[in-house]
């Protein structure tokens, strides 16, 4: 078990910087998640901690222990490769002792330990079966248990469930969450499935374009975006986001959204925050936390489409330039082309100031 | 309609079948019945009357009792085991320095196949001159040592061989390098970035990763290269013509000079044929333990 810090991490190739000045602090025994889409730099990132990549600047510390110069062979990392990168030359067994064999440790140490793990992962039936072949989630506990078995301080997992299809991904992640609690090692985990992180990992670090944008508990990074990307990125679907001028109403200060009339009015903080920022800004609301109003009331917007999938009904809204979608339990037999006349629930609403992006957070 | 089926397909492909009975097995046969006889074009009848020259078994005993040719085979076989080896080890470390980037590679990929592309009979003609004693190599080693060198290397029957070896060695490397170099590039990278991050050092990864995964082509480029040494044939007999005397003569130059010089064409052809036999059920059997493995 061990902490890891980054430090002021940044890497180029070439003209191009896959990693801009990153820093992240992984506690002892944490999970953590890194979330982005292609190309944010999780996966250098992942690949700087094991020692594949070399940093262009910045620091790599395992407990307080700088990483620079330290081989990824000697620093006590576990890797799950994307495609396992099973040695499908050797048995289950001999991919399962291949890092103990490497090591040179004593024969009975090495059965020992291989048998325990194989047990542990229920291998031990396969252990003389030729790796090549198997099937995939034999395939990821043998990735797993190889590395495992080394006891690894830190466990790095490169999108291990991307070659998996939908419905086994489900069975896998509950697998895999487990086996970290039986490890309880510190474990990285790069993804761009934002449900894989939001069940797995006790953080979140959400990236783009090589820019760390947010850390975070899944709950808090969902409920509190910091800025417009977080907030489009983090939902299935991802938060609503309408620009809109600060307007005093009777009932307090709200904001005008132009043609899709008045929002209600805003909490006390996000008015000293609205008052701070004297910009435009942007309003963002979940599309889960929704509520239908009577006509003249909160928001009025036309229903482009209806998508019905089973339990719940999504409402893809628009006007002009404007979208929006509303997420519902129930559909009530909406139709394309109504008008849907809908206020988002006071505790739901989150403000960005429109120019940067950044989230106000009341003061 | 199934028999119907197989009998068309046996006249669609009869056009085929007669032309490979005609390349291949025909002079088979041919031979066969030649090495069965005494003829040879001296007689002055056609081969197809050789059956008056009748003797059975009689070449095929000879052969057994015959020095010369045995002598042949053992120099054969010592070119064999000393070239595949030389060239199969060259062609490892090289293909295993070109999968790192350096500086020139390009360039020096090309100097390097370049020996593979030159016409076998100009190679031996360049290892002639090369070889002379009044020659470059000769005075390379003069330069080295400090005082003159004259090195019979082509008339001494001590050296001359290994002088045809060398010529080998220098063309038939890149192939070997060629090859090997494809094996490693479909060795996975990730295979080995994952035995480097389980603590195997590169000696361990070379061992049990990359080789047992080029098994198969380290298979086919030796049995290209023992195949061909085994012919050695161009290159030899121009840089020594099989001499001196009989120090570099191999089985092809052996078979070439009693077929040219003393047309006994009924014990070349027991020769020839007898080797085919033996050659065919040893490459039948590495390729049954190769696919067996």
């Amino acid at each position: 078990m061990s902490t890891i810090h980054l430090q002021q991490l940044v890497k180029r190739f070439g003209p191009f910087t896959a990693l801009k000045t990153m820093d992240l602090t992984i506690a002892d025994g944490e999970f953590v998640a890194l979330l982005g889409p292609s190309g944010c730099g999780k996966s250098t990132t992942m690949n700087m901690i094991a020692g594949m990549e070399r940093p262009s600047e910045g620091r790599i510390l395992f407990d307080g222990r700088d990483m620079a110069g330290v081989p990824m062979g000697r620093r006590g990392v576990g890797f799950v490769f994307q495609n396992y990168a099973i040695f499908t030359h050797l048995t289950v067994g001999q991919n399962l002792a291949y890092g103990l064999r490497a090591t040179r440790r004593p024969v009975d140490e090495v059965n020992r330990r291989v048998s325990a793990m194989a047990d542990l992962l229920q291998l031990t039936t396969m252990l003389d079966r030729p790796s090549a072949g198997l099937s995939v989630n034999i395939l990821q506990r043998v990735a797993i248990g190889r590395s495992a078995v080394m006891e690894p301080s830190i466990f790095l997992l490169d999108e291990p469930l991307s070659n998996v299809d939908a419905a086994f991904r489900t069975v896998m992640r509950t697998e895999l969450k487990a086996l970290q609690r039986q490890f309880r090692q510190t474990m990285v985990y790069v993804t761009h499935d934002q449900l894989e992180a939001m069940t797995m990992a006790d953080r979140i670090a959400v990236m783009d374009h090589g820019v760390l944008q947010q850390v975070g508990t899944p709950l808090e990074i969902y409920n509190d975006p910091d800025n417009l990307f977080v907030a489009r990125f983090i939902g299935s679907p991802g938060m609503n986001l309408l620009q809109g001028q600060p307007v005093e109403t009777a009932t307090g200060l709200a904001l005008d959204l132009g043609p899709l009339g008045q929002t209600p009015p805003l909490s006390a903080p996000q008015v000293a925050a609205l008052r701070q920022a004297k910009a435009d800004v942007v309003y963002g609301f979940r599309p889960e936390l929704v509520a239908l109003v009577p006509e003249g009331q909160g928001m009025a917007m036309p229903i482009t489409f209806v998508e019905r999938i089973g339990a719940r009904t999504i409402l893809h809204l628009g006007q002009g330039s404007a979208s929006a979608k509303v997420v519902l339990e129930n559909d009530a037999g909406l139709q394309t082309g109504q008008i849907l006349h809908f206020a988002p629930l006071a505790h739901a609403v989150r403000l960005f100031e429109a120019a940067s992006g950044i989230a106000l957070k009341g003061a | 309609m199934k028999d119907d089926g197989a009998k068309l397909g046996f006249r669609l492909t009869l056009p085929a079948q007669v032309l490979v009975l005609f390349i291949s097995v025909f002079p088979l046969l041919m031979q066969l019945y030649i090495s069965l006889t005494d003829w040879s074009p001296l007689a002055g009848t056609s081969w197809t009357q050789a059956w008056a020259m009748w003797n059975t078994f009689a070449n095929y005993i000879d052969l057994i009792y015959d020095h010369r040719l045995w002598s042949a085979l053992g120099r054969t076989a010592l070119v064999i085991g000393v070239c595949v080896p030389v060239e199969f080890l060259l062609g490892l470390g090289l293909a295993t320095l070109f999968m790192d980037d350096f500086p020139g590679k390009r360039a020096a990929y090309s100097i390097l196949i370049m020996p593979m592309m030159v016409v076998p009979a100009v190679a031996g003609y360049m290892f002639f001159m090369l070889f002379q004693s009044g020659g470059p190599i000769n005075d390379i080693l003069s330069n080295l040592i400090g005082h003159p060198i004259t090195v019979a290397w082509l008339s001494d029957p001590n050296l001359a061989l290994l002088a045809v070896m060398v010529a080998d060695i220098w063309q038939w490397t890149p192939l070997m390098f060629l090859i090997l170099l494809a094996g490693l590039a479909g060795v996975p990278e990730d295979q080995i970035r994952a035995a480097t991050l389980l603590g195997a050092g590169p000696v361990q990864r070379f061992v049990t990763i990359v080789l047992p995964r080029m098994k198969t082509i380290i298979g086919i480029a030796l049995a290209i290269r023992v195949i061909e040494c085994f012919k050695i044939f161009d290159t030899l007999f121009i840089m020594t013509g099989g001499g001196p005397g009989v120090a570099t003569e191999t089985i092809s130059v052996y078979i070439y000079k009693i077929a040219t010089q003393d047309l006994i064409w009924g014990y070349v052809a027991a020769i020839a044929l007898a080797i085919l036999i033996v050659l065919s059920i040893a490459c039948v059997w590495a390729l049954k333990r190769m696919a067996r493995t």
